[in-house]
């Protein structure tokens, strides 16, 4: 689903944010990118949802080359691709229902489509209650979880996860990362970076670890942050 | 998924209510201004072109001429109107008339010595147009049986200079003030859009295509354009009905464009071009945006 070869990123000023990515991640997979700040989990997922494109290498999201895909074709690439932020990023004015269906008015989706998909997107993070609110009314946990239902609202491939519990307690992160790793088990590729221990070692999954832009370690089998 | 779209441009211009009006207001300003200096060329140039009209061409022909056939030639050129043959006892009548002598005084001076009328018989051309005048008299003077052509060449001359420094810096004011205006409603939908760069932010990483991103701007612009045009096209009649009012009592010698299809014609013009400036406005501020991204 999302596969890298020889990928480097260089900034416009010089810096250089990732050398030599080699990374490839099957359909319905779970991983965690660790890594200190800076170490160049954010680029690397901006990578796969064409905020950039790479310097050297190539990023093929389900076979198709980011680099060479038209600017016109980058709305398809996003629809099949789901991100949630630290910051939510939600619309202060609008309720939980409205920031949902939001996702899906801007891909021209039809009356009827809204009031079939909100509610299973609703459902699926188990805030069926609160559809009424606003973003302001939610807990941070709610809230992570109103961001990842309109990640998801529109069934993409892949769900990227930036940091998704760096405004969260543990307890409340540890729920967001269950929900994230349920929603890969019904066949969504899944990428979670992450420098939060807590949940990576909780979860046992997939570990990718960057140091410095380079993949210093990638455990397929379920380590641990630090270890395998 | 059109009715988002206005509900996303409405919610647009209602939330940012200050800056819509500070858009829709400057729109009215500039239209004004524009309007005012439409109105105000296309009248100096209608009456510099009626005064220009009234300009005649004399043709005065020798005595043995062949009038009817010199008037076939003169009327064979396209560029003139009409043509009148004044005989020269006309000419005379009219002389004595513009003079304040009387006729009966020069038929007695026939009667007591032989007298004869020193003024010829003569042709008066009108043209189509007074930019012709100057060439229509050079070619009529070459013709047989012309004795000597004469218009009032200083002021006819005159007018048609006026009329047409007019016309080209109408133009040239009408294009600075466009620009100015497009420029204007391009920074204030770029201001818009600074207060929505949360929401199109999410738009764009959720897969909205940039035009369907740029819409409710470009709406946003046309509505400005609207608003503006039709403040300003009131303002403007308004404004107009009453100075054509005063002028018809006081200054009735000047003739103004008046009448309802003209002035509804110029109404619609106004709101067509606050439409098209608004959507060219937002157009350009967006593009510059979205590029920006």
């Amino acid at each position: 689903m999302i596969d890298m070869q020889g990928v480097g990123v260089v900034y416009p000023d010089g810096t250089r944010a990732l050398a030599g990515i080699d990374l490839h991640i099957d359909r319905g997979e779970f991983a965690f990118i660790v890594g200190a700040s800076g170490s160049g989990k954010t680029t690397l997922l901006q990578l796969i949802y064409r905020e950039l494109v790479p310097t050297e290498g190539r990023v093929l999201i389900a076979g198709q080359d980011v680099a060479s895909l038209p600017r016109s074709r980058v709305p398809q690439l996003r629809r099949k691709v789901g991100v949630v932020f630290q910051d939510f990023r939600l619309l202060p004015d609008k309720n939980v229902w409205e920031n949902i269906a939001f996702a899906l008015d801007v891909v021209g989706a039809s009356r009827k489509e809204k009031y079939r998909k909100v509610p299973l997107s609703l459902e699926l993070v188990g805030l069926i209650d609160k559809e009424q609110s606003l973003p302001h009314e939610l807990s941070g946990g709610e809230q992570q979880r109103v961001c990842i239902a309109r990640a998801l609202v529109n069934s993409p491939a892949i769900l990227l996860a930036d940091e998704p519990t760096g405004n969260l307690d543990p307890d409340i992160s540890w729920e967001i990362v269950q929900l994230l790793s349920s929603i890969s088990e019904r066949g969504t590729t899944v990428a979670v970076a992450t420098h939060d221990r807590y949940i990576v070692d909780g979860l046992r999954k997939r570990v990718v670890s960057l140091v410095g832009g380079t993949m210093v370690r990638d455990d397929r089998e379920g380590g641990g942050y630090d270890e395998p | 998924m059109l009715e988002f779209l206005l509900q996303q441009a409405w919610q647009a211009i209602r939330r940012n209510g200050l800056v819509s009006l500070a858009a829709s207001t400057n729109m009215t300003v500039a239209l004004t201004i524009l309007g005012a200096f439409f109105l105000a060329t296309i009248n100096l140039h209608h009456m510099a072109e009626i005064e220009a009209r009234k300009a005649i061409i004399t043709v005065d022909l020798l005595d043995d001429a062949d009038a009817g056939k010199v008037e076939t030639q003169l009327l064979a050129d396209q560029r003139v109107d009409q043509t009148q043959f004044v005989p020269k006892e006309q000419a005379l009548k009219d002389t004595c008339a513009r003079f304040g002598f009387s006729i009966e005084l020069l038929k007695g001076l026939e009667e007591e010595s032989p007298y004869e009328n020193p003024l010829p018989n003569a042709i008066a051309i009108r043209v189509k147009d007074p930019q012709d005048i100057p060439a229509v008299a050079t070619a009529a003077g070459k013709l047989d049986g012309v004795k000597k052509v004469r218009y009032r060449k200083q002021i006819t001359d005159k007018l048609l200079t006026l009329a047409h420094g007019i016309k080209v810096s109408g133009l040239v004011m009408a294009a600075v003030m466009g620009l100015a205006t497009l420029l204007l409603v391009s920074t204030t939908i770029r201001l818009t859009i600074y207060a929505r760069r949360r929401e199109i932010r999410i738009m764009q990483l959720v897969g909205a295509t940039n035009w369907f991103i740029r819409l409710p701007f470009i709406l946003e612009g046309a509505f400005h354009g609207v608003v503006g045009g039709v403040l300003a096209s009131i303002l403007l009649l308004a404004s107009y009905t009453y100075v054509q009012g005063y002028v018809g009592e006081n200054l009735a010698f000047i003739g103004l464009v008046f009448g309802a299809r003209p002035l509804v014609l110029f109404g619609v013009a106004t709101v067509a071009c606050g439409t098209v400036f608004g959507v060219a406005g937002s157009w350009v501020g967006v593009r510059g945006y979205l590029r920006a991204v």
